[in-house]
């Protein structure tokens, strides 16, 4: 059994209208999907700026009302407020936050933001809550001097892994990781994602890796689910995703990886044209009659994409060829 | 589950002490000691809260040594005495009461109101916005209805009309009238930034870990609101001066024979005393001046105090 299995998942925001604010129509920033994640794997969900990766995310934590759908923890569904509480649910899946300044009260001291899901859910003695965090600090390489600190006190990449080890201070089995890295630089992105997989090794966390960078994600992950306008397009494994890409908004988001190969700068700018047109000439194709995508079809084992059936086969064999 | 972060991780319970100790010689320092160095920067603030604090427990104290209703007593030979005399410091009112005994009881009831007023309807409206922001919704609904109501009462009549109909009332039942008229604005003003704040993610954040939405307003939200709560509470209070002064000042405030600030005040409606005998009117008018101006120029340093990025003071 997966850990986290996610099914048909909806989330809806209603927009209001008029003069008595009535309900008229829905932002729906989430639109039925279904994955699961297994216990200690990296699951990538990557897509575009406003494709619904966040609310995804905040779903499966917790934070969001969910229109429909179920997001199965434990054998019970966790949508529901009090399955949540039975659980103690957040013990055991916490959220890194997309914007790491943000997500620190800017009024506590370090000590009190790591220790707030410790006071909540462990009740540890004063010493211990502290050990705790000083042992969090260090797993985290920060030194101790930290401890009495404000947030703002710290650059983006020290503040990203105050973020890290609140989340992994309760010992949990899941973490959502909301575009961790995106908002620092190259070098120090390295630094952080290096040590979240260090932190997955040793403490056997799962986490689900949200991304719209494909570069990273291929970093970390070994199943990645592609999201596009709240549906997912593309399920795969690392292999499927990045050496058969069947979808063609799979396809322009690999294009738009940057080359940093200089010779091979002009090729990569001509295939990445190429894709760009056929995404414009072809959208009948890859989406239905109302601009959305398919149903996902199975064209292997592990490899799902949401096309027609007959061209998700057609496409499949002929990526086949290529590979052969 | 603990060994699990004690594998991980050299430091140990021997390090404890010291750790601990390293990190407060390090540590930032607290909010008291930011505001005071702040005060210390700026001389001019200083001096203003030394005026209020010193001036308020000059009043409150003084008042204690003075008989009132012997001091209200009508005194022909003292019939608008000259100021700057042995027994009549500040002169003597219509009455030949001595304008400086009234000046500091009735500083001390107009001030005490004043406080009583702040406290109880900023109290009220920071709770009453913070609660309507946060939990946006059908609460949020209720409460701006409750609010629109009791913006849509005419203030001014309605206090006028509850203190006729109230038949013995003192200082104490006036603060608890003013007091449901006087919460409306800071729950608006404390509502709109509850609402933007409760978007931020530290918010979410809390409550992944667990924490209840009682904490997250009263610890998390309220303290990322505190330098506007503190102007607001400083503005306030100087208007709530003015609330009670105006109120006497047209007759409604406090009853004739407890002098106040607005009482002394209506002696200028008398054209009389404002040109000859302008010590029964000029004391109270210049002390509520200078009141409301250090009033504010403390709530500018607390508000810097507050805000790290305006600090002037040599924090950190
Ligand atoms: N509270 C809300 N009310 C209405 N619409 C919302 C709300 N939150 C998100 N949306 C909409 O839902 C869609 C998905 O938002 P989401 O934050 O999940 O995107 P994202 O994939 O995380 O984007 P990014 O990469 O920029 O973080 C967006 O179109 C957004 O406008
Ligand atoms: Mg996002």
């Amino acid at each position: 059994m997966s850990l986290v299995e996610i099914k048909d998942l909806k989330v809806h925001y209603p927009i209001r209208t008029g003069f008595w604010n009535r309900i008229t129509d829905s932002v729906r920033a989430v639109d039925g999907i279904t994955f699961n994640i297994e216990a200690g794997e990296t699951y990538g969900l990557v897509g575009e700026s406003g494709s619904g990766k966040s609310t995804t995310g905040k779903s499966v934590v917790g934070l969001e009302k969910v229109t429909s759908g179920s997001i199965m923890y434990k054998g019970v569904d966790i949508t529901k407020k009090a399955n949540r509480t039975k659980l103690d649910y957040n013990q055991d899946v916490q959220m890194i936050f997309q914007d790491s300044l943000s997500s620190l009260n800017p009024r506590k001291r370090i000590e009190d933001i790591i220790a707030e899901p410790l006071r909540n859910f462990e009740h540890l003695s004063k010493d211990d809550e502290k050990l705790r965090v000083l042992q969090l600090l260090d797993i985290v390489g920060l030194d101790a001097d930290a401890l009495y600190k404000y947030p703002h006190q710290f650059s983006g990449g020290q503040r990203q892994r105050i973020g890290v080890a609140r989340a992994v201070a309760t010992n949990p089995k899941l973490i959502i990781a909301d575009e961790p890295v995106s908002a620092l630089d190259l070098s120090v992105q390295a630094q952080v994602l290096n040590f979240m997989k260090k932190i997955q090794r040793e403490f056997g966390i799962s986490y689900l890796f949200i991304s719209h960078d494909l570069g990273v994600v291929r970093h970390m992950c070994n199943n990645i689910a592609i999201m596009n306008r709240g549906r997912l397009v593309e399920i795969g494994t690392r292999e499927d995703i990045y050496n058969h890409p069947l979808h063609i908004y799979t396809k322009r988001l690999l294009a738009a990886i940057p080359e940093t190969n200089v010779n091979q700068r002009a090729a990569h700018r001509a295939s990445r044209l190429a894709v760009e047109k056929i995404y414009q000439e072809q959208q009948s194709k890859y989406y239905d009659e109302n601009g959305e995508a398919f149903p996902l079809i199975q064209v292997s084992p592990t490899h799902a994409v949401a096309l027609p059936e007959n061209i998700a086969k057609q496409l499949a064999s002929q990526e086949g060829e290529v590979q052969a | 589950m603990a060994e699990n972060f004690e594998q991980h991780s050299d430091v140990s319970a021997a390090d404890l002490a010291r750790l601990t100790q390293e990190a407060q010689a390090e540590a930032t320092p607290s909010t008291a000691k930011i505001i005071w160095s702040e005060f210390k920067a700026d001389k001019p603030a200083m001096a203003a809260l030394f005026i209020i604090v010193g001036f308020i427990l000059f009043v409150m104290i003084g008042a204690l040594f003075i008989n009132t209703p012997k001091m209200m007593e009508t005194n022909i030979m003292g019939y608008f005495n000259q100021p700057f005399t042995p027994e009549y410091w500040l002169g003597a009112d219509s009455g030949g009461r001595s304008v400086a005994k009234q000046l500091i009881v009735g500083s001390r009831n107009s001030i005490g109101i004043a406080i009583g007023l702040t406290v109880i309807s900023s109290t009220f409206g920071i709770c009453w916005g913070l609660i309507s922001g946060y939990f946006n919704g059908y609460i949020d609904w209720g409460m701006q209805r409750v609010y629109d109501f009791m913006m849509m009462l005419p203030m001014t009549m309605m206090i006028i009309v509850l203190v006729t109909i109230i038949p013995h009332y003192n200082s104490v039942t006036l603060t608890l009238i003013f007091s449901i008229f006087y919460w409306e604005g800071t729950s608006r003003l404390i509502r709109s930034r509850t609402l933007a704040e409760s978007e931020k993610d530290y918010v979410s954040a809390s409550r992944t870990s667990g924490t209840n939405h009682w904490k997250i307003i009263f610890r998390e939200i309220m303290p990322n609101i505190s330098s506007l709560i503190i102007v607001d509470c400083t503005l306030s209070f100087a208007e709530n001066i003015g609330v009670e002064t105006g109120l006497s000042y047209l007759g409604f405030g406090l009853p004739s024979q407890t002098p106040s600030l607005g009482t002394m005040i209506a002696n200028a409606n008398d054209p009389n005393n404002i040109t000859q005998y302008w010590w029964t009117w000029l004391p109270a008018a210049l002390e509520i001046i200078i009141l409301c101006l250090s009033i504010s120029y403390v709530g500018q340093v607390l508000r810097r105090a507050a805000d790290a990025s305006q600090r002037q003071g040599a924090a950190d």
